[in-house]
């Protein structure tokens, strides 16, 4: 019986990422680091929570394994499963138990999202036994203080089959990554599209106004990463005001009424 | 037949009124009638003619058009519309109306001039309120102008052909009303005027200003003019898109100004000033302006121009013309300019700021320390008078968070320090968000917290736990006999009264009657794709896999079973994917407000939207209930059955929604409560308590305020403890705050367009349960 694991080192982070903080997000995270706590990151699609965990993984100098949850991500897709290759059968690390082992910083993004049994797992990591039971092989990892799990979390979404349990958000250190204020957030575009101040300016002014629709129509508002992709397209040559209708009204709704409305915040901005 | 006509005529006009061939022509006009419609035509003439003789001719002039559009039967109530607007604003007026048929009726024929109000408005609500970053509302009316609460456009843009580019108009209309308001038209910001002498509660400033000019119509219109310089700059800073677009629209504007080289004095410089300006944005530098006035305009253009530098150098320019003052002649201001009302955004601003303060002294005394309260033995009913001046006392601070970086942000956005604490009696206490905002809209209005509005929310707070304070508020009645009593949190003892309210269920009778069909061929196409967009969640998760049996083998599983046995393990038994004919276990129960406020459109929509959810639900097989609540007192809380849980939708049922009416009061407590017991004995993995109302709980006898607001939050409460999913939607003009903590704890969404509500319902429930 053979054990394959992936390589650990694909998942170090080479170059330091971009990333401006919010607010004190990183003191708060290396604090919940040093004391083994879990950390749940709350926020609207596109607010920086990946990169930030980019960014921390870099800082802590750990590897970073992120697990993109859906409806139908088992126990087994975290913990691992025997394979069979050659009339041989081996065992196969799950992103969870890799990162266990190697002392990684796990990342589960959009946690709601995971088959409910998964909080088998989550839980007993999430708190101070950090363990992670792997049945099939009859082992039992205690996580050492080098790893750390971390998930995400979208509150906006209000479906009610998507609530999170009390008893998982209560294991966590919650941080809130909210859209950057103004200033942060020009900056921001400015750096991630390549694109000029003022192009940068008008574009998060448009951001804040769709924002101002939330609730009342609209769904979300436009995210930094809908403003980086529209500043991608203007500076491969695309008018600023298609660039914008293509990135960021036609993501954010349907509705004719509303469609219409956000190109005329566009065309009057740009 | 023309000599039938011709009598009828004279009888209504008499020859000394008319000369011959006016009478020929009336005559020829109306001939072309069909001779009941001539009856008809006449009729209205015999009503009209007394009133005003221009009026008649002009309405015969119009008629041709209205008829267009009109039924026969609908030309009384027309004729009474047009009345009533030659009565409030004269012939203009009356002819503006007429011109406006399509606006007033629900016309046969969409006539093709230009764009009227009704057709921009849903666009153009969404762009104000993105652009405005608040519930702004936007009206026809037949001025531009705004309150500063609501912007009033006109009802219909006709400039050019395309109606697109009508709408660009309607769009800088809007923006430009907008862009007044940001830049403090009406001087609202706290210490824009500072005026000598004593400001009194309700007087306003800005009119008391101009009242001290010779000739004040001159002195306003100065000043109203050098803020549209100034709001033009800013929008050009800021909607560079916007004025660009524009630029053959100020042209336009241009040309059908009066040439100002005929006008002399004041009004020359008036008129050339607004040549200036239309060129300066149409991009034609040709007019030039020298001498004083370029100064002045110059000075206006000026970012840092504050609304306080606009009134000195509006002083300045009316000094330099004074000698001319009295032959100002005033010509119409630039459509996007609009009228200045200072007395109309005042009583908005009074408004604005009484509900502040209430709402405000509620959202503090709901936070404040019942221990703070002053041990004073006044009655507690009486409101504490205001002081006389908006003077911020001694006694209570506020301190404020270290000044925001300044920046070139800041012109969009302002960010003034927010008070953060409140101190009282030295104890500090930190405000939650939606108080520092309040806190913020009052000093930015007032220049502080008046302290009054501090003492009056810890008296309020103070009421909640001494048992000393007596009338009605507190035990006045015995706990009822009978069936289906229900408790109720009283939040000042911080405990509940037992067996408190009674409820009754009644049962709703259905009604025969159109509003069904009505509704649903009105929304024949959005039910298809409500239908199409429900049938596509039901089939969604129909396989689920890794089960102990089902319909097909689950391959993944069963590889993964395999290989355990190769490595010596157990294999799982969950090896089968299974088809879930019902995977969506979810129950949701509806419960709508039948209060009388719900009267008229809301009303209307509230049923329209139950129409269409159990159109959808239908399609999606999710199982709901629907019924709906109101009453009076404690002792008669209603709900009333409209559909069970097992009873299908049938005809039977539409009639019921049908039959739902406005009655009495909103007692939301009972209501909650009787329901959360309802729903907790339904057999569901997800059980929904979904709650339609239109505002404030409020019943007849002392269930107001705080104690019904307290009682219906502890009630969605105890429902969600029952392993209930209370979901809120509340229809009002904009969020109210008392929203953020009566539902706070649970979910919900406020829609602010009655419009939006049936489309927005299933939509909430598709977001909910996805
Ligand atoms: N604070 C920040 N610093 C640098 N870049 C940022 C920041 N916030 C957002 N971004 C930019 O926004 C983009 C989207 O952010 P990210 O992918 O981290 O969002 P997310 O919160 O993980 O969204 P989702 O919930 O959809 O996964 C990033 O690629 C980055 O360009
Ligand atoms: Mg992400």
């Amino acid at each position: 019986m053979v054990t394959h694991s992936q390589k650990i080192e694909e998942h170090f982070i080479a170059e330091k990422p971009f990333y401006l903080p919010q607010k004190n997000e990183l003191p708060v995270a290396l604090a919940a680091y040093a004391n083994g706590l879990p950390l749940l990151l709350k926020g609207p699609t596109g607010s920086g929570k990946s990169r930030f965990m980019q960014f921390l993984a870099w800082t802590l100098k750990r590897p970073l394994i992120t697990v993109s949850c859906h409806d139908d991500l088992s126990t087994s897709d975290l913990v691992g499963r025997y394979l069979i290759r050659g009339g041989e059968t081996f065992w196969v690390d799950g992103p969870m138990t890799l990162a266990v082992r190697h002392g990684a910083i796990c990342y589960l993004d959009e946690v709601v999202e995971a088959r409910k049994d998964t909080t088998v797992v989550i839980h007993p990591l999430a708190d101070d036994r950090r363990q992670l039971a792997i049945e099939k092989r009859g082992e039992l990892l205690t996580a050492p203080k080098e790893f750390m799990l971390a998930v995400s979390y979208n509150p906006g979404y209000q479906s009610v089959l998507k609530d999170m349990k009390q008893s998982t958000r209560q294991r966590f250190v919650a941080l809130e990554l909210n859209y950057p204020d103004p200033g942060l957030e020009e900056k921001i575009v400015c750096h991630e599209a390549g694109i000029d101040e003022q192009l940068a300016r008008s574009l998060v002014r448009i951001a804040a106004m769709t924002r101002g629709l939330k609730d009342a129509g609209l769904q979300e508002g436009a995210s930094t990463r809908l403003l980086v992709h529209a500043g991608l397209l203007v500076r491969e040559g695309i008018l600023p005001r298609d660039a914008c209708h293509v990135t960021i009204t036609q993501a954010l709704t349907d509705d004719d009424e509303l469609v219409g409305a956000i190109d005329e915040m566009i065309s009057s901005v740009l | 037949m023309e000599k039938t006509t011709a009598a009828s005529l004279r009888h209504i006009i008499p020859d000394s009124q008319l000369n011959e061939w006016e009478r020929e022509e009336l005559i020829e006009q109306l001939t072309v009638y069909d001779p009941r419609l001539r009856q008809a035509v006449l009729e209205q003439i015999a009503i009209i003619w007394p009133v005003s003789h221009s009026l008649c001719f002009a309405f015969i002039g119009q008629l041709r058009q209205g008829l267009d559009c009109l039924e026969e039967k609908q030309l009384p109530e027309w004729v009474k519309g047009i009345l009533a607007a030659y009565e409030a604003g004269g012939l203009q007026a009356a002819r503006h109306y007429m011109s406006d048929v399509e606006n007033n009726f629900l016309c046969r024929l969409r006539g093709e001039s230009g764009l009227l109000f009704a057709a921009a408005r849903g666009k153009l609500a969404h762009y104000v309120r993105g652009i405005s970053g608040r519930g702004l509302q936007i009206e026809a009316a037949p001025i531009v102008a705004t309150d500063t609460a609501t912007i009033f456009l006109p009802r219909e843009i006709s400039f050019y052909q395309d109606n697109s580019e009508n709408f660009q108009v309607y769009k800088l209309l809007a923006t430009y009303q907008w862009g007044f308001i940001s830049r403090d038209l009406y001087c609202q910001k706290h210490g824009a005027l500072s005026l000598p002498g004593k400001e009194a509660e309700g007087d306003d400033a800005l009119e008391r200003y101009f009242r001290s000019f010779g000739n004040q119509a001159l002195a306003q219109d100065m000043y109203h003019l050098l803020q549209t310089v100034r709001v033009s700059g800013f929008l050009q800073a800021e909607f560079p898109g916007l004025m660009r677009d524009l630029r053959p629209f100020f042209a336009l504007l241009r040309v059908s100004r009066p040439d100002f080289q005929t006008l002399s004095g004041v009004n020359y410089l008036f008129e050339q000033a607004r040549h200036w300006l239309l060129g300066y944005l149409g991009d034609d530098r040709t007019i030039n302006i020298d001498g004083h006035l370029a100064e002045i305009l110059a000075a206006a253009r000026r970012n840092e121009a504050s609304s306080a530098d606009l009134l000195a150098a509006a002083a300045d320019w009316y000094r330099f013309c004074s000698a001319d003052d009295q032959s100002y002649a005033p010509l119409p201001p630039l459509l996007f300019q609009g009228e200045f009302r200072p007395r109309e955004a005042h009583g908005a601003r009074l408004a604005r700021r009484a509900n502040a303060r209430q709402k405000f002294i509620e959202a503090l005394a709901a936070i404040l320390p019942p221990a703070s309260a002053p041990d004073s033995t006044e009655s507690e009913e009486e409101e504490p008078q205001p002081p006389a001046a908006n003077v911020v006392e001694k006694g209570a601070t506020i301190s404020p968070l270290p000044p925001a970086k300044a920046g070139k942000n800041e012109a969009e956005f302002p960010q003034t320090a927010e008070p953060r604490f409140i101190c009282l009696d030295d104890e500090r206490i930190a405000l939650p968000e939606e108080l520092r905002e309040l806190a913020r809209e009052i000093e930015e209005d007032l220049g502080g917290l008046p302290s009054f509005y501090i003492s009056s929310a810890s008296q309020k707070a103070g009421g909640r736990t001494s048992g000393r304070i007596k009338g009605p508020r507190q035990d006045d009645g015995q706990p009822l006999q009978g069936e289906l009593l229900y408790n109720e949190w009283d939040f000042r003892r911080q405990g509940f009264r037992q067996d408190w309210c009674r409820l009754i269920l009644k049962k709703v009778h259905p009604v025969k009657g159109t509003f069904v069909s009505s509704t649903l061929e009105k929304y024949r196409g959005q039910i298809m794709q409500l239908k199409r967009q429900f049938e596509m969640m039901r089939t969604q998760h129909l396989f689920v896999g890794r089960q102990r049996d089902g319909d097909d083998v689950d391959l993944d599983a069963l590889i993964e079973a395999h290989a355990d046995v190769r490595a010596g393990m157990v294999p799982s038994e969950r090896l089968f994917i299974r088809l879930l004919r019902d995977k969506r276990d979810i129950a949701a129960l509806f419960l709508v407000d039948m209060s009388s406020s719900t009267e008229g459109w809301v009303g209307t929509a509230l049923k329209e939207s139950l129409v269409l959810l159990s159109e959808a639900l239908d399609s999606l097989g999710d199982r709901y209930a629907i019924y709906g609540f109101s009453g009076m007192r404690r002792t008669r809380s209603e709900v009333y059955h409209v559909k069970g849980f097992d009873e299908p939708y049938s005809e039977e049922i539409r009639g019921r929604i049908a039959a739902i009416a406005p009655i009495d009061y909103t007692r939301m407590g009972p209501p909650i409560r009787h329901f959360t017991g309802v729903l907790a004995k339904v057999d569901a993995k997800v059980r929904l308590l979904i709650i339609l109302t239109d505002g404030k709980p409020e019943d007849y006898d002392d269930y107001k305020g705080e104690y019904a607001i307290e009682d219906t939050r502890h009630a969605l409460i105890e429902a969600k403890a029952a392993g209930i999913h209370p979901f809120c939607i509340t229809i009002d003009r904009e969020a109210q705050d008392y929203m953020g903590h009566m539902l706070g704890e649970i979910n919900y969404t406020f829609i602010d367009d009655v419009r939006k509500l049936p489309l927005r319902v299933p939509e909430i429930y598709r977001m909910l349960t996805s």
